[in-house]
C-alpha cells in the first residue's frame, strides 16, 4: 500500500532543508542559543529587493529597448520618431539615453549592491550546509515528508535484505547511499546545491572584468580611406581611466568587397599595416567580418564597408567626388543649372560608371552613358574620365584587458545555470514494526521524483513479500 | 527549396494540426481516450521526425547551418516546441499540454507559410552572419523560447485544473492580443505604433486583471482532487521547463556577447533586441527567485509564466514586427 499524506496531513509537510532539520535541527542552535545569523542580514541581503530590483532593471531596459536611444541612432532619430513635444520631454527625462542616466546608473549600482551583500550574506554561507551529513529518520519522521510511503513487511527475515536491496537500487538510480542498520539515507544530485553559489561567483567574476576593462580598456571607430591611416586620437574610454592608448597607428594597405553571383555582399576584406610613428611595419594582416587582427592587445576588426569617392577628370582636370549609399549602390549629384542634375552612380568596385541626367520636368533620371573604369565618354563639350572608385573601410577596435576575466565568468555563469537544472534529492528508508518507512523530498522536478519513486516501490513489491498497508493509524487517511 | 524539403515541411505541419484535433477529439471519449491520446502523440512524433529531417536537408541543400532568417527560425521554433513537448510527456506523462504544444506548432508553421517566398527560398548569408558562432549562438535561443512558450502554456493549465477560470480568460485573452499584434505587425500595413500599443496594453492590463481576479475560483474544478493533482504536475512542468530554457538562454545571451565581440569589438551595444533578450532574463531569474524563496502561490507563479511568455514572444518576434529595429533585423523582411 502506498500511503500518500492527506490534504490534512500537508501541514505537516517538510520540505527539505526543514527535513534536514527533524532530527537534530543543525545551524539552527549553537552552545544552546538560537543562531541570529537572519537577523543579523543587510537589510541589502533582502531577495525580495533582488526580484524588486530585477522587476525595474527589465522594466528600464524595456523602455530603452523601445524607444530610440541617442547613443545609437542620435537625437535627431529620436525627434523623427515622436515629433518635437514628446521628444523634447524624452530628452529631458533623459529616457532617449537611458542607459546613461542618473536613473539607470542608480539602479545598477544598486543591483550589484544587493547581489555582492546577498552573495557573501546568503549565498556562499549555504556553502558550509554541504558539510553537514543529514541524519538517519525514523518512520514517524519519514511520514512527515512531502513524498512518503508505508509499506507492512510481511517476513521479518527480509528486513535487512529490504536495506539490502534499496540501496543497490538507489545506488543504481544515482543516489549517494548511506546505511546503518535498518535505516538507509540516500542524496542525488548535490552538485544542483552548488548552482547559486557557482552562479554569483561567476557574476561577481564578470564585475570584476567588466571593472578592469572600464578603468583600462578603451573602444573605437573609424572609416578609414584607402592608403590612409587609422589612429586611436578619437577613442572612448571612461572617466575614470587609467590606461593608455598605442602610439602606432595602422594603415589600410588594401580593401575590397567580395560578392555573391547575386551581386550581395559576401564579405569584406581590408589588408592592414601596424606602423610605427617612423613608418616602420610592426606587423601585418587581413580582416575581414568576423576575422579581427590582434596587436599589442589591441583588436581591429572590420566593422563595414563602402564607397567613399569617385575619381574622374574633366577635360584634364582631376576630381575627387564623394558617393552617398543609395541602397544597394552609391551615388553623386551634381548640379549643372537650376533645372539640371547630373548623377553618377556605381554598384561596386570594378563596375562600371553609369551617368544619369535629371531634369526637373522629367519623372525619373534618364541614363546617358557608361563608362569602364579608365575609360573616357564625350558629355558634349566636355571630356570625362571615370579613374577609380575610392572605397571606405569601418574599423572598429577595442583593448580589453578585462577579456580574460569576462570569458572565465561567461563560463561560470554557464556551468552554474546548467548545475541549476540539476534536482537535488533526498530519499530515507527505515523498517520499524514490521513495516518500510520510505519518503524523500526533491526541490526540483517532484512529479519526476513521485514517479521514480513509484517506480521503486513497485519493484519491491515485486521483489519482497510486502502488503499494502490499509490504514497506518487513526485519523490518517491513505489512498493509492 | 526542393520539393522533398517541401514536402517534409507540409508533412510537419500536416501532424501539428491532425495530433491538435486528435489530443482535443481524445477529451470528448473517455473510452478511447487513451487510444487517441497514443495516436496524437505518434502523429506529434512523425511530424517532429520529418521536420528534424526538413532542417538537415535545407542545411545540406544550402551548404551552410540552416538558421538564417525568419522562416528557418521558426522551423526551428516549431521543432523545439514538439522535441520540448514529447519529453516533457515521457518524463511526465501529461497529455493536456499537448494540444496548446500543437496548436503552437501549428500556429508557427502557418506563420512561416505567409511569409513572402524570398523567406522559403535559400539566400546567400550577409557578411555579418558568415561565422561559425551563428551556429552556437542562435540555436539555444530558439530552443529556450521554446521551452518558456511551453512554460507559459504550462500555466494556463495549471489556472485551469486550480479553478481559476476568469485569470485563465484574462490570459489567454492578452496571449491572443498580443499575437495578433504581432501577426499583423508583420502581414499589414497598420501603423506599428498602435499595433505596439496593443502589445503593450494588453500584456498590462491582462496579467494585472489575471493578478486581481485569483481569488475567484471555479468550485467544481477547485474541490476536485485530481484537478488539484494534475496543477501541482503543470506547476512542477512549467518550473522544469524554465529549468531548461534558463540555461540556453543564459548560453544564448553570452554567446551572442562573445560573438560581438569577436565580430565587432563590444560585448554588449544595448541593441533593442539584445536588450529584450536581457529583460526576458532577468523575468526568469526573478521568476526562479521567487520560486526558490516560495513567495508566491503556484497560480501567481503560473501568471508570472504567463508574462515571460510575453516578454519571449516580444523578444523572438515582436522587435521585428513591431518596428522596433535594431542590429538583429535578419528575421525582418519588410
Amino acid at each position: 500500500m502506498v500511503a500518500v499524506v492527506s490534504e490534512d496531513d500537508k501541514s505537516k509537510e517538510v520540505e527539505p532543508e526543514v527535513a534536514a532539520s527533524l532530527v537534530v535541527p543543525p545551524n539552527k542552535v549553537k552552545d544552546g542559543k538560537r543562531d541570529n545569523t537572519k537577523d543579523q542580514l543587510s537589510p541589502f541581503a533582502s531577495v525580495k529587493l533582488s526580484v524588486f530590483l530585477m522587476c525595474l532593471m527589465a522594466l528600464t531596459i524595456l523602455i530603452g529597448a523601445g524607444v530610440p536611444q541617442e547613443s545609437q541612432g542620435g537625437q535627431e532619430k529620436v525627434f523623427e520618431v515622436f515629433g518635437n513635444q514628446i521628444a523634447e520631454w524624452l530628452v529631458r527625462l533623459g529616457i532617449s539615453d537611458i542607459y546613461h542616466s542618473p536613473w539607470f546608473l542608480a539602479l545598477t549600482a544598486t543591483l550589484t549592491l544587493n547581489m555582492i551583500v546577498v552573495s557573501f550574506q546568503r549565498v556562499f554561507p549555504k556553502l558550509k550546509l554541504l558539510k553537514n551529513s543529514l541524519p538517519f529518520f525514523r518512520g514517524q519522521d519519514i511520514r512527515k515528508l512531502p513524498v512518503h510511503y508505508c509499506l507492512s513487511v510481511a517476513k521479518a527475515e527480509e528486513q535487512t535484505a529490504l536495506i539490502a536491496d534499496l540501496s543497490v537500487r538507489l545506488t543504481k538510480m544515482g543516489y549517494k547511499v548511506k546505511a546503518e542498520g535498518s535505516k538507509l539515507k540516500g542524496e542525488y544530485g548535490v552538485v544542483g546545491r552548488l548552482a547559486p553559489s557557482v552562479t554569483h561567483v561567476g557574476l561577481l567574476t564578470l564585475l570584476l572584468g567588466i571593472t578592469i576593462t572600464s578603468w583600462t580598456g578603451f573602444t573605437g571607430f573609424q572609416p578609414v580611406l584607402l592608403d590612409e591611416k587609422l589612429n586611436f586620437s578619437d577613442s572612448q574610454h571612461s572617466k575614470l581611466w587609467i590606461g593608455s592608448l598605442p602610439k602606432w597607428q595602422v594603415r589600410v594597405d588594401g580593401t575590397r568587397r567580395e560578392n555573391y553571383p547575386g551581386g550581395q555582399a559576401k564579405q569584406w576584406f581590408s589588408n592592414l599595416s601596424v606602423v610605427d610613428d617612423k613608418g616602420k611595419v610592426l606587423h601585418q594582416g587581413e580582416i575581414s567580418v568576423n576575422n579581427p587582427l590582434t596587436y599589442e592587445n589591441v583588436d581591429i576588426y572590420q566593422s563595414s564597408w563602402g564607397l567613399a569617392k569617385v575619381a574622374v577628370s574633366f577635360n584634364g582636370h582631376q576630381r575627387q567626388l564623394d558617393l552617398r549609399p543609395m541602397g544597394e549602390k552609391y551615388a553623386c549629384f551634381l548640379p549643372l543649372d537650376q533645372d539640371t542634375v547630373l548623377i553618377m552612380s556605381l554598384a561596386s568596385e570594378g563596375k562600371s560608371l553609369r551617368v544619369f541626367a535629371k531634369r526637373r520636368e522629367w519623372q525619373a533620371p534618364k541614363l546617358i552613358s557608361e563608362i569602364q573604369s579608365g575609360k573616357s565618354i564625350k558629355l558634349g563639350d566636355v571630356d570625362v574620365v571615370f579613374e577609380k572608385a575610392i572605397p571606405v573601410t569601418g574599423l572598429q577596435y577595442k583593448r580589453d584587458p578585462g577579456l580574460p576575466i569576462t570569458y572565465l565568468a561567461f563560463g561560470i555563469i554557464m556551468i552554474g545555470v546548467l548545475l541549476a537544472a540539476v534536482p537535488h534529492r533526498h530519499v530515507w528508508v527505515a523498517v520499524e514494526d514490521n513495516r518500510l518507512y520510505m519518503g524523500g523530498t526533491s526541490r526540483k522536478a517532484k512529479v519526476g521524483f513521485e514517479r521514480s519513486m513509484d517506480n521503486l516501490v513497485e519493484k519491491l513489491k515485486a521483489s519482497f513479500t510486502l502488503q499494502e498497508q490499509a490504514q497506518l493509524d487513526q485519523g490518517e487517511q491513505a489512498h493509492v | 527549396m526542393s520539393d522533398f524539403q517541401l514536402y517534409l515541411t507540409n508533412t510537419a505541419g500536416l501532424s501539428s494540426v491532425v495530433s491538435f484535433w486528435v489530443f482535443v477529439a481524445s477529451n470528448g471519449t473517455k473510452r478511447f481516450n487513451s487510444i487517441a491520446l497514443k495516436v496524437a502523440n505518434g502523429v506529434m512524433l512523425v511530424g517532429f521526425i520529418a521536420l528534424t529531417v526538413a532542417i538537415v536537408t535545407r542545411g545540406i541543400e544550402a551548404q551552410r547551418f540552416p538558421l538564417a532568417n525568419l522562416y528557418e527560425s521558426l522551423l526551428w521554433f516549431a521543432w523545439a516546441t514538439m522535441g520540448g513537448f514529447l519529453y516533457l510527456c515521457r518524463s511526465y506523462g501529461i497529455q493536456q499540454l499537448g494540444w496548446l504544444a500543437s496548436l503552437l506548432a501549428a500556429t508557427m508553421f502557418l506563420y512561416g507559410s505567409w511569409l513572402p517566398q524570398s523567406q522559403h527560398d535559400i539566400s546567400p548569408l550577409v557578411p555579418a552572419l558568415v561565422s561559425y558562432w551563428r551556429q552556437i549562438h542562435v540555436p539555444p535561443l530558439i530552443v529556450s523560447y521554446a521551452m518558456f512558450f511551453l512554460a507559459g502554456l504550462s500555466g494556463l493549465l495549471n489556472l485551469w485544473q486550480s479553478g481559476r477560470l476568469r485569470s485563465l480568460a484574462f490570459c489567454v485573452g492578452t496571449i491572443i492580443a498580443a499575437s495578433s499584434a504581432i501577426v499583423l505587425g508583420t502581414f499589414s500595413k497598420v501603423d506599428t505604433q498602435w499595433l505596439q500599443i496593443l502589445f503593450v496594453a494588453s500584456s498590462v492590463i491582462g496579467p494585472f486583471l489575471a493578478f486581481r481576479s485569483l481569488p475567484v475560483k471555479d468550485a467544481a474544478i477547485e474541490q476536485s482532487k485530481a484537478s488539484s493533482k494534475a496543477a501541482e504536475m503543470y506547476d512542477d512542468v512549467g518550473y522544469r521547463c524554465v529549468a531548461i530554457g534558463f540555461p540556453l538562454l543564459t548560453i544564448g545571451i553570452i554567446t551572442g556577447g562573445l560573438w560581438a565581440n569577436h565580430a565587432w569589438g563590444s560585448y554588449w551595444s544595448w541593441d533593442p533586441k539584445e536588450s529584450m533578450a536581457l529583460v526576458t532574463w532577468l523575468s526568469y531569474a526573478a521568476y526562479i527567485h521567487l520560486r526558490i524563496q516560495r513567495d508566491l502561490s503556484a497560480e501567481k507563479l503560473s501568471i508570472v509564466s504567463v508574462i515571460g511568455l510575453l516578454l519571449t514572444l516580444l523578444t523572438y518576434l515582436g522587435f521585428n514586427s513591431l518596428g522596433f529595429g535594431g542590429l538583429h533585423s535578419y528575421g525582418k523582411f519588410k
